[in-house]
């Protein structure tokens, strides 16, 4: 399939078996260089920035709004050039390692080969860690990528500054310890221990102990929603707010013991890969998968989805890889092969795919690419790792850096992949050199921005959306059970302070003139109050004797 | 009785001056009469003569002098008046020294006249009063001061004469109601007489004579009746005496009684002769008197020297009025531009720009230093350096003469060169344009006519089941017809005359009903959209609303098409000078192929339209050698794919023809450049990985991957016959799993694997875990059985029909009930529950995906629950919302922009805005 515009690439001549050359997308007005280039940018601008497909505004009747609307494209316009424009400041430049003749492969590079060749800064980042005793171990990098938790299945865990080689914490748990995870930043972590899931700090005090997560041997943390997302070994899914500590929903998955979890960055849908090699999506929202997809013909090993939420790749006992296309849930590459099923998948920043298989460790580039219109098979990874007897248990991306975090039975690894790496990371969002100070404004920042579970949806642009149910349904879907609103209790409820609500009311309504249902009662309810005012201060009246009668109180 | 002074008096103060002692001078003056006429006629004829004058400039000074000419009429009333109260009270000099008073005060007003007269004594109106009696001329105006009065009545008098005076008022105003209706608009009236004078003047300039005998007489008669009037002091009308006046004014040729009153004035004072004012002496008096005479002289009405009478004060005021308001208006309406801009301005800055201190000055660039610019020493000695080395200005320009080519071209000229550019770039997208006209008829025409087919096969269908009798016709169709037009009433159709009578009418404001149609237009469009989307796959529907628009037209659609495209056709450049660009040889030539290309297609579209067959063929522009003169087969639908198969074909591969019939799989896969190649190492490319069917045998596997071996490049194949040795090495119980007809095993391998040593030693184990695998896998029938769920769910969300007939319900139930009678009972009560029909799911036709149908009521807090005002649409309104606005989706700039404060204060003293802006 050619995609070519006309734009970019003008002429396309395609010979005919008479001889011809045809022509496909000839252009055929006429521009000057200055407007081509012109219309080249903004395309290019709309293509990368571009919010959406544009309105027709001409065929809008009402002149202000179609005035407003016009701004409004306008408006679009300039933020997604000026988008464009801006990317003169990203000033780093990322790039892969290239063979240069057709001999040379680049996976033949081995790390050795590349710390020679880089800076001492860089080499320093690939480290290995020998921790034969307590492993395997799986490793979680902080959001910025500052931090490092490791931790072995035997109850060994530790955090630390993995540039600096500072230990945050190291804990001997002593109970098996399935998963292990950084909060919103370094200074939390949570522990999917034998039987709950606890919660320590930087420190390594334990904070909370979630007892209501039983069994715990897959967590996720969504970063916007404060929601730590944990699966059980018997396929409960539970969210909890961290921020306020409730549990939001607690959804029994009932399609067994769920094997791999990962979140779609994108829109915070939990993927979960199942025995039977269906990926079940799941949102708090609903007691069932949003969707369902049949990806592998064994259980689904692992999943990894790309920062842009649009290509999920999944690795099945069957020893298949497959890239899918999450947006229309078609797959769109025919899978590749591992040698071994797979143990762990993750996906860069860049778009590299890290596959632990085994002992070994392989990196593939451009599985997928938004900028293809169709999928191609890669013919060779990029890099490759490992073969020396130690199986990965867990392969993790350095945010920020060109760095692959390798957790295996011998301990952990960490390699420099170059290219990896966001070159140019955007300090608004998060910030891999931020102070404690920044941290701390971060923290009250995400927490007032915070995102409620409510508004997860596999397209998260649908707040705001117009409401397309028909008045019918509309109307079916109202809960007619709750009970009719008792206008008497809603008063009393609300009659508080001095002069009381119904008083209030009333006054307000007495000028209005308008009787409807609400204010009969009202006016009932007060008839009623007089009444029992008169009652009980004649009582009193009664009381005192006719003589004193004229002291009573008046109230 | 203050009530009754206050109002009585002011209002004629000179009458009232001279009320109470005109009479008794009336009295005493009758005696020596002939002194009284001469000075009478003084007064009365220094009266006439400066009353244009005087009135004019009285008029437009204000309205508290505007009686003033009345008021000599009013005197012989107020005369009575004054009897009156003499009888009823002595209102005593107090009341004479007020008159007196007002007198005075309106004496300024009367300068002129009171100049003739003997200073500000009332004496002189006295004469005039009695005067009255026997003075024709004096008469005639007395005519004209009683329609004043008239008028008077209408305005000053209105509501607060007092009690006494009322009556008779009223009589008088009756009396004279029946005379001249519509005379109670003094403005009007008097407006009148000047342009009534002029029209008089010229319609009866003949007959002058005759009428002025007439006027005379009819003056007598009114005369008299107003002498009765005095003598008597009766207010009772005489019957006898109206009927004269009513006589006098039907004597009036035709004219309308409004109009003639005055113009018996102005001609009764044409007689100026006979006031005797022959022998006047004032200077002043004898230039007015002239003018007046030359006037009397002269023919036409219009070249009179003598100036019109003005206008009424209020007439005139309401002119003024108007004419200010159009001024006004002007003036307000520079600042319209001015304030919509503002209006719609996204930001606005205080203190404004124009009143900045610095508003003139120019703060650009610097203007190059020349001759005369070149003010201080510094300057002059570098200008001077410049101009040595041939840097100056000077030198510059006489380059720049010299660089003139066309120095004599004139302003027209060079117009006309423009001109003549924007021909040729207009004749060279012409043909351009005709291709695009016939593109669009060509869409059309497709359309149309396979519109009409598919309502001619419905309409057959329809007859068909009206002949079995599916249908119950008649019922059938009102109901239809019925139903439709109760969805005309609604918003459902969006072209409908109701939908866009309400949405004119702004009906979604106030009325739900009507919003939940616009909704649910929203939600089929939607609907509709989604399907367009999913299944047509980008199939552009272009102009659908002209589609619509042309469904409504009557008439034969071909025929207009032919007509269109008979047209299009015809769509010539007129014959035009040829700029040097378009006699070049290639441009003709690009032209003529162009022309060329455009003529084929029209007799192809003719073609089709004749032949009643659309076949649509994609839009390709051929360059360089082609044939022409083929019939309509060659024509017919070229699919791409075939196209691109021929392509490669041309490229040389060693293909049969049968190629040709490739089908889009084959094709495919052909095109996607990359080889198939088997890499062991990472076990990565395994050629034709399809998830094959669990009942296919390893066998029929292998074969596939061969097939598709054979369809890779070459450099694969070496390394595929390395798999098909391994494997037979490896399972000698498989025989020839697949016939070897990739004999050319020529060519560069693939490096990977020659590099590949030891990896090329492990492909066989890969291969085997691979068939391992299969068959591990072999058991579970993870399709089948995912299939089977997605069948259930599609089943369970599907629409569906519950039968909630019990049994024995209504009839009769157990054991020797009939099968008939059973049956005849199942289906009675029947609910229909609403779901999603299978094609209606997102997961329609999409393997292996169960997509949930089920509304997330927990995201509906987030929705919107009907389109918010000012929006037309969802689509505008969604569009709407796609903007963020954070810092942390745009740039800084845009961010800023977005949240700029809309009325930005700056210190300084903030001026209104001097002028307008815009």
């Amino acid at each position: 399939m050619d995609t070519t515009d006309t734009v970019d690439t003008p002429m396309a001549l395609v010979e005919q078996p008479s001889g011809a050359l045809t022509v496909n997308n000839a252009r055929t007005e006429f521009r000057s260089k200055a407007e081509l280039e012109r219309v080249r940018r903004h395309r290019q601008a709309q293509k990368a920035y571009g919010r959406g497909r544009q309105i027709d505004v001409k065929n809008v009747r009402d002149k202000k709004l179609r005035r407003n609307l016009t701004n409004l494209e306008n408006k679009y316009k300039t933020a997604a050039l000026k988008a464009k424009e801006a990317e003169i400041l990203l000033e780093n430049a990322s790039g892969f390692l290239e063979a240069e003749t057709e001999l040379e492969r680049t996976y033949k590079v081995r790390q050795d080969d590349i710390q020679k060749e880089v800076g001492i800064e860089v080499a320093q980042k690939k480290f290995e860690l020998k921790l034969n005793d307590l492993g395997p171990y799986v490793c979680e990098y902080s959001r910025n990528g500052r931090d490092l938790i490791l931790a072995g299945r035997k109850g060994h865990i530790a955090t630390m500054d993995w540039r600096e080689g500072k230990l945050g914490c190291e804990l001997q748990l002593g109970e098996t310890i399935r998963d292990a995870r950084f909060l919103h930043n370094n200074q939390f972590f949570a522990v999917a221990q034998k039987k709950y899931v606890y919660i320590y700090d930087a420190n390594g005090v334990e904070l909370h102990c979630l007892k209501k997560h039983v069994e715990v041997s897959h967590m996720e943390f969504l970063p916007y929603h404060f929601l730590l997302a944990t699966l059980s070994i018997s396929g409960q899914l539970k969210y909890q707010d961290t921020s306020t500590g409730q549990i939001v929903t607690e959804i029994p998955t009932k399609l067994g013991t769920p094997v791999s979890l990962t979140h779609n960055p994108y829109n915070a849908i939990l993927h979960v890969g199942q025995q039977n090699g269906t990926v079940t999506l799941w949102s708090p929202n609903s007691s069932e998968p949003l969707v369902k997809l049949l990806a592998h013909r064994g259980p689904v090993r692992s999943l990894a989805v790309d920062r842009e939420g649009r290509y999920m790749v999944s690795a099945g006992q069957d020893n298949r890889m497959a890239i899918w296309d999450v947006r229309n849930f078609k797959e769109a590459v025919s899978s590749y092969f591992t040698r071994s099923p797979a143990s762990s998948l993750a996906i860069s920043d860049t778009g590299l795919t890290a596959v632990g298989w085994g002992t070994k460790t392989t990196v593939w580039k451009g599985l997928f690419s938004k900028d293809r219109a169709v999928q191609e098979k890669v013919q060779s990874p990029y890099m490759t790792w490992g073969g020396e007897g130690q199986a990965i248990e867990r392969v993790r991306w350095c945010p920020f850096e060109d760095v692959l975090g390798l957790g295996h039975t011998e301990g952990f690894s960490s390699i420099v992949i170059p290219g990896a790496g966001e070159a140019n990371y955007d300090a608004l969002e998060v910030n891999p050199f931020e102070t404690k100070k920044q941290r701390q404004e971060g923290e009250v920042k995400g927490l007032l921005n915070k995102l409620q579970p409510e508004m997860i949806a596999l397209d998260p642009n649908y707040i705001g959306n117009l409401d397309l149910r028909s008045e019918q349904q509309r109307k079916a879907d109202r809960d007619l059970d709750a009970p009719a609103v008792d206008v008497a209790e809603e008063m009393r409820h609300r009659a508080r302070g001095k002069s009381g609500a119904l008083k209030k009311y009333l006054r307000k309504q007495r000028k209005k003139n308008i009787i409807d249902e609400k204010r009969v009662k009202a006016e009932e309810m007060y008839k009623e109050m007089q009444e029992k005012k008169d009652e009980r201060q004649k009582e009193r009246q009664a009381e005192l004797g006719p003589t004193l009668s004229r002291f009573v109180r008046k109230d | 009785m203050p009530g009754r002074q206050s109002h009585g008096r002011p209002v004629l103060p000179t009458s009232g001056g001279g009320g109470k002692p005109g009479k008794s001078h009336a009295k005493t003056f009758k005696k020596s009469r002939a002194k009284a006429t001469a000075k009478a006629l003084d007064a009365f004829a220094t009266a006439a003569e400066q009353f244009p004058e005087s009135t004019r400039g009285v008029r437009t000074r204000g309205l508290e002098d505007k009686p003033n000419p009345q008021k000599r009429q009013r005197r012989g009333e107020d005369e009575e008046d004054s009897d009156d109260l003499d009888e009823d009270e002595d209102a005593g000099p107090k009341k004479r020294a007020r008159r007196d008073e007002d007198g005075g005060g309106d004496e300024d007003g009367f300068d002129g006249f009171s100049d003739g007269g003997e200073g500000s004594d009332s004496e002189e109106w006295h004469v005039g009063v009695a005067a009255e009696d026997d003075d024709s001329e004096l008469d005639s105006d007395e005519a004209f001061g009683e329609s004043d009065e008239e008028r008077f009545d209408g305005y000053a008098f209105g509501g607060s004469t007092s009690k006494g005076k009322k009556p008779k008022k009223k009589k008088r105003a009756g009396e004279e109601d029946e005379e001249e209706e519509g005379e109670d608009d003094d403005l009007e009236s008097l407006g009148s007489d000047a342009i009534d004078l002029a029209t008089a003047l010229d319609q009866f300039s003949e007959d002058e004579e005759e009428e002025e005998g007439e006027e005379s007489g009819s003056e007598e008669d009114e005369e008299s009746t107003d002498g009765d009037d005095e003598s008597e002091e009766d207010d009772e009308a005489d019957p006898s005496k109206l009927d004269a006046l009513e006589s006098m004014i039907a004597g009036f040729a035709g004219e309308d009684e409004e109009d003639e009153e005055p113009g018996t004035q102005n001609k009764a004072k044409l007689s100026l002769k006979d006031l005797g004012l022959a022998g006047v002496k004032d200077p002043r008096m004898k230039r007015s008197l002239r003018l007046m005479n030359k006037e009397e002289k002269a023919v036409k009405p219009g070249s009179s020297k003598k100036l019109e009478v003005p206008l009424a004060q209020r007439q005139q005021d309401r002119l003024l009025r108007s004419a200010a308001y159009e001024k006004t208006n002007e003036t307000l309406d520079k600042w319209i531009d001015t304030v919509k801009h503002n209006r719609r301005a996204d930001h606005l800055v205080f203190p404004l720009a124009q009143n900045a201190h610095d508003r003139g000055l120019d703060s650009g660039e610097l203007m190059p230093i020349t001759q005369k610019t070149s003010g201080t020493e510094l300057e002059q000695t570098i200008l001077s350096i410049m101009e040595e080395s041939g840097l100056g200005p000077s030198t510059k320009a006489e380059k720049k003469e010299d660089g003139d080519g066309q120095p004599g071209l004139s302003q027209a000229e060079q117009q006309e060169i423009a001109r003549q550019r924007r021909r040729e770039r207009e004749m060279h997208s012409r043909e351009m344009a005709r291709a695009k006209r016939i593109k669009k008829i060509k869409s059309k025409a497709y359309r149309r006519i396979h519109r009409k087919e598919l309502h001619r096969e419905e309409e057959a269908e329809r007859e068909e089941a009206l002949a079995a009798g599916e249908l119950d016709s008649d019922d059938e169709r009102e109901d239809l017809d019925r139903r439709r037009a109760m969805e005309r009433m609604g918003t459902r159709h969006r072209e409908s005359k109701w939908a866009k009578l309400g949405k004119k009418a702004g009906r979604a404001v106030w009325d739900d009903s009507f919003r939940a149609g616009l909704t649910d237009m929203a939600r089929r469009k939607e609907e509709l959209r989604r399907r367009i989307e999913g299944q047509a796959g980008g199939s552009d529907d272009e102009d659908e609303g002209s589609d619509v628009s042309d469904a409504s037209e009557g008439g034969d659609p071909r025929r207009r098409l032919l007509m269109d495209l008979e047209r299009a056709a015809a769509y010539e450049d007129d014959e035009e000078p040829k700029s040097k660009l378009f006699q070049m040889k290639f441009m003709q030539r690009g032209e003529e192929m162009r022309k060329k290309l455009n003529d084929e297609a029209v007799a192809e579209l003719r073609r089709e339209l004749d032949s009643d067959d659309g076949g649509s063929d994609e839009e390709e522009m051929d360059i360089g050698r082609r044939q022409f003169g083929m019939g309509n087969d060659t024509a017919a639908p070229r699919t791409s794919q075939a196209k691109k198969a021929k392509a490669a074909d041309a490229r040389g591969s060693a293909k049969p023809t049968a190629a040709a019939e490739a089908t889009p799989q084959l094709d495919t896969q052909q095109r996607s450049p990359a080889p198939m190649v088997v890499d062991d190492a990472w076990a990565g490319a395994e050629p034709e990985p399809e998830p094959a069917p669990v009942e296919s045998t390893t066998i029929v596997e292998w074969s596939q991957a061969g097939s598709s071996g054979r369809k890779s490049k070459k450099g694969s194949k070496t390394k595929a016959v390395n798999i098909d040795i391994s494997i037979a090495a490896a399972e000698a119980t498989k025989a020839k799993p697949r016939p070897k007809p990739q004999g050319t095993a020529s060519g560069p391998a693939d490096g990977v694997q020659d590099s590949d040593d030891d990896d090329a030693l492990h492909l066989p184990l890969a291969i085997r875990d691979q068939q391992m695998l299969e068959r591990a896998f072999a058991g579970e029938d993870v399709h089948g059985q995912f299939e089977e769920e997605k069948a259930e769910v599609e089943h369970e969300d599907d629409e569906k029909e519950i039968d909630n007939t019990l049994p024995g319900w209504g009839n009769w139930v157990g054991d020797g009930v009939s099968n008939r009678d059973k049956k005849r009972h199942q289906g009675r009560f029947i609910t229909k529950v609403e779901g999603v029909k299978k094609k209606d799911r997102k997961d329609f036709k999409m393997k292996d995906v169960i997509i949930s149908e089920k509304r997330i009521r927990k995201n509906d807090k987030y929705l919107a629950s009907q389109l918010p005002h000012p929006f037309e649409s969802q689509h505008q309104y969604e569009r709407s919302l796609r903007l963020p606005v954070g810092p942390e989706w745009s740039t800084k700039e845009t961010f800023q922009d977005s949240t700029k404060p809309r009325v930005i204060i700056k210190q300084g003293i903030i001026a209104p805005m001097s002028k307008p802006m815009y």
